[in-house]
C-alpha cells in the first residue's frame, strides 16, 4: 500500500520518460486506443445533439398534439409507395369530425398550397422581395389554442375573418426576418398570388432539428384562413390535420381518432390503417431507434479501436519487459517485490493508454467543432470521463499479463541476461 | 533438524549448529550452517555448494575466490538473498534467511544487502541520484529524506558534482562509484561485489579498489567475491572455494 500512496507519482515518472524515450513505438501502439476515444467522443456528441434537438421538436410539436397524415408517419428515403400515394385524401370534414370527439380537445384541418413542382405557382413577396420556397397553411383560428404556434406580437386571425374569407394571414419568424428587416411586420402587407394579404399577427420561431430554410422550415410558414386558402387554389386538396387530446387523455384520444377515422374512411376490420398518426411518443420513439443504432456502432468501432489498441500494448509491454529483464533484475537486486515489479509495468501501460485516450480526446474533442457545422451536437461529461477510464483500463487488463511476467521473473536468471 | 542429521555433520558445525538448534542465534553478521545447493539437471541431481559452513563478523573484509564452476557465483547469490538454499541454514544480522519467501527476501535485500555488479547496472535513463535514490523507492521512504539519503551517499564517494548526471555522460569508474552509492545508501549489513572491477581498468580497478578499503575502514563490512588474486589480496580475508567446498579460509592481514 505504501507503493499506492507515495510511489505511484514515481512510477508515473519512470513510465513517462521510458515512453517518451520510445515516442513512435509508443504513438503506433495506442493509435488503436485514439480510434476507439474518437469514435466514442463523436458519437456521443452527435447522440447528445440528437436528444436535445428532439426533445425541442417535442417540446414544440406538443405532448397531446396528434398529427394525421394520409402518409405513414416515420421516415422514409425516396418515393412513397403506389399504395399510400394512392390514399384518399383528407377533408375539412374528417377535422371537424375530430373535434367532436370526447378525450379530442381540438382538431383543426391543415390545407396546404404551398408550392410543388406540379400545378400554379402561388409567388409570396413583401418588403421588397419575392418568393415561391414559402409554406403556405391554411388553417382554422382553433390552431392558435393547440399552443404549438404562439404569437409574438399581434393576433391570430377570428372566426369572422374565416367565415368571410379575409385576405389577413399570420406569418412565421423566417418570414417576418426575410420580408420585414426593419420596423413590425404587423400591418404591413403581402403578396400572394395576385391577391394583397394584411399580416395580422407574427409567431415565436420554432425549435427544430436538421431542418433550416425552405419550405420544410416550420419558421418559414404563412398561415391563412382554411376558407381564404381553398380560394387561393381551389383544386389543392393536400389536408392534414392537428388533434389535441385532452390533458391526461392522450390514449383515448389517439384510440378514439384512430376507431373514427377508419369508420370514415371505411378501412376494413382487418385492414391496416391507410392513414398516419404522429404524436410525441411515436417521433421520440423514432429517434430513439436512429439513437440507439449509432450508440451500437459507437460501442462497435470503439471497443474494436480499444481491442486492438490493447492488444498493441500488450505486445509492445511483452516486448518491454524482455528489453529490461536486466534492468528488472537489478531492480528486484535492491529490493523490489514482485509486487513493486507488476505495479511499475501496469502503470506504464496505463500511462501509455491513457495518453492516447487523452490524445483520442482532444482530437474527439475539437472535431465536434468541426461536426457542429453539419449537426446540432454538444459534447456529454460521460463521453471524456468514459473514454480516459476505459482506456487507462485497457492498459490495465491488456498490461496485466505482460506485468505478470515481469514479475515472477527469476533475479538471478534476469541478472545473468545480455 | 533431527538428530540423525547432526551426527553427519563435521564435529565444529555440529557443535554450531546445535547452538543454533538451542535457540541461540548466531553473533555473528553473517553465520552459514551446512549449505547445500542443489540444482535438477534433467534427470541428474548436481550440488553447486556441498555442505558450506562459515562466519563472517561484523566490519570484515573478505574475498570469496574461486574458479568458474566452483559454486562461487552460487554462494554469492546466497549471501546476497538472491536464492536460498537446498538445504542448511543461512543467519543475517540475526535473521533466519534459509525460510524466506520471495516478498520477505526483497525486503532482506533492501535492508542488509548492497550490491555491486561487474557491469554496474544503472538504469541509463535515470540520473545518478535517481539510480541511488532507488533502494529507498523500495524501502518506502519519502522523497525529502530520500533525496537527502542519496546526496550524502553520493558525497560519500565523491560524486557531488555528479548528482543529476545519466549514466552514459560518466566515466566507467564514476558509475562504479553511483552503483557503490546505491548499494551503500541504505546502510546495509554487508556490502556485496561481484567482480566490482571486472569492467574497469587497472588505474580505475586500483580507485575502486582504495575506495572499498576506505569503507572498510569507516566499518562497513564487505564481501568481494573475485576470480582475480590481486583484487582478493586486497581483502583481510580470503574464502577459496573449490567443486562446492570450501578450500581455504585464511586470515592475511
Amino acid at each position: 500500500m505504501k507503493l499506492l500512496r507515495s510511489d505511484i507519482y514515481e512510477n508515473l515518472r519512470m513510465a513517462l520518460s521510458t515512453l517518451l524515450a520510445n515516442k513512435l513505438r509508443s504513438f503506433l501502439t495506442v493509435f488503436g486506443v485514439v480510434i476507439g476515444v474518437i469514435t466514442v467522443m463523436l458519437i456521443a456528441s452527435i447522440i447528445s445533439g440528437i436528444d436535445v434537438s428532439v426533445k425541442k421538436e417535442v417540446e414544440s410539436f406538443g405532448t397531446r398534439s396528434i398529427f394525421i397524415s394520409k402518409f405513414s408517419p416515420g421516415i422514409h428515403v425516396g418515393r412513397r409507395s403506389r399504395e399510400e400515394r394512392m390514399r384518399k385524401e383528407l377533408s375539412y370534414d374528417d377535422a371537424i369530425a375530430l373535434s367532436n370527439l370526447p378525450a379530442v380537445e381540438l382538431s383543426v384541418p391543415f390545407l396546404d398550397i404551398t408550392n410543388n413542382f406540379f400545378g400554379q405557382k402561388l409567388l409570396v413577396s413583401g418588403g421588397g422581395k419575392t418568393t415561391a420556397g414559402v409554406a403556405l397553411q391554411g388553417t382554422l383560428p382553433e390552431f392558435e389554442r393547440a399552443g404549438t404556434q404562439v404569437v409574438s406580437e399581434g393576433r391570430f386571425f377570428t372566426q369572422s375573418e374565416e367565415d368571410t374569407k379575409q385576405d389577413v394571414c399570420v406569418i412565421g419568424s423566417k418570414v417576418a426576418d426575410d420580408f420585414f428587416k426593419f420596423g413590425s411586420p404587423v400591418g404591413q402587407t403581402i403578396k400572394i398570388g395576385s391577391d394583397e394579404f394584411r399580416v395580422v399577427g407574427t409567431l415565436q420561431k420554432r425549435e427544430q432539428f436538421l431542418i433550416s430554410g425552405g419550405s420544410d422550415d416550420q419558421n418559414n410558414v404563412i398561415y391563412l384562413p382554411f376558407s381564404v386558402a381553398k380560394k387561393l387554389k381551389p383544386n389543392a386538396d393536400d389536408i392534414y390535420i392537428l388533434a389535441v387530446g385532452r390533458s391526461g387523455q392522450m390514449d383515448e384520444a389517439k384510440d378514439q381518432v384512430r376507431d373514427l377515422l377508419r369508420v370514415r374512411r371505411q378501412v376494413s376490420f382487418a385492414a391496416p390503417d391507410n392513414f398516419g398518426m404522429e404524436t410525441a411518443e411515436s417521433i421520440l420513439d423514432n429517434f430513439r431507434s436512429i439513437t440507439a443504432g449509432l450508440a451500437i456502432a459507437m460501442v462497435v468501432i470503439s471497443s474494436v479501436g480499444l481491442m486492438v489498441g490493447g492488444i498493441g500494448v500488450m505486445n509492445i509491454m511483452l516486448v518491454s519487459v524482455t528489453e529490461r529483464t536486466r534492468e528488472i533484475g537489478v531492480r528486484k537486486a535492491i529490493g523490489a517485490k514482485r509486487s513493486d515489479i507488476m505495479w511499475q509495468f501496469l502503470i506504464e501501460a496505463a500511462t501509455l493508454t491513457g495518453i492516447g485516450g487523452v490524445v483520442g480526446l482532444s482530437i474527439g474533442w475539437l472535431s465536434t467543432f468541426l461536426l457542429r457545422l453539419l449537426l446540432p451536437s454538444y459534447v456529454p461529461l460521460w463521453a471524456p470521463i468514459g473514454g480516459f477510464v476505459a482506456s487507462v483500463g485497457i492498459g490495465l487488463i491488456f498490461g496485466l499479463w505482460p506485468a505478470w511476467k515481469a514479475a515472477r521473473l527469476d533475479p538471478i536468471e534476469s541478472l545473468r541476461y545480455e | 533438524m533431527s538428530d540423525v542429521t547432526l551426527a553427519t555433520l563435521p564435529i565444529e558445525a555440529a557443535l554450531q549448529q546445535a547452538q543454533v538448534n538451542g535457540q541461540h542465534r548466531p553473533t555473528s553478521l553473517i553465520s552459514m550452517r551446512d549449505i547445500w545447493k542443489t540444482y535438477q539437471m534433467g534427470t541428474e541431481e548436481v550440488h553447486a555448494l556441498h555442505g558450506v559452513s562459515f562466519d563472517v563478523n561484523k566490519g570484515e573484509y573478505i574475498a570469496i575466490i574461486g574458479p568458474s564452476g566452483s559454486g562461487k557465483s552460487t554462494l554469492m547469490n546466497l549471501i546476497g538473498c538472491l536464492d536460498t538454499p537446498s538445504k542448511g541454514d543461512y543467519w543475517l544480522n540475526g535473521k533466519n534467511v534459509s525460510e524466506m519467501d520471495d516478498d520477505e527476501l526483497a525486503r532482506i535485500r533492501n535492508q542488509e544487502v548492497g550490491f555491486v555488479f561487474q557491469t554496474f547496472n544503472l538504469l541509463a535513463r535515470a540520473t545518478a541520484l535517481h539510480n541511488v535514490e532507488l533502494p529507498l523507492i523500495y524501502g518506502g521512504i519519502g522523497s525529502t529524506q530520500r533525496h537527502e539519503m542519496a546526496t550524502q551517499a553520493l558525497k560519500a564517494v565523491d560524486l557531488s558534482d555528479r548528482v543529476t548526471h545519466r549514466p552514459n555522460e560518466l566515466s566507467g569508474g564514476q558509475r562504479q562509484r553511483v552503483a557503490i552509492a546505491r548499494a551503500l545508501v541504505n546502510h546495509p549489513s554487508i556490502l556485496l561485489a561481484d567482480e566490482p572491477t571486472g569492467a574497469l581498468d587497472t588505474h580505475t580497478s586500483k580507485e575502486i579498489m582504495d575506495l572499498f578499503e576506505r569503507l572498510h575502514s569507516e566499518g562497513n563490512t564487505i564481501i568481494v567475491v573475485t576470480h582475480e588474486h590481486d583484487i582478493a589480496a586486497r581483502a583481510h580475508r580470503i574464502l577459496s572455494i573449490r567443486d562446492g567446498l570450501i578450500e581455504k579460509d585464511e586470515k592475511i592481514k
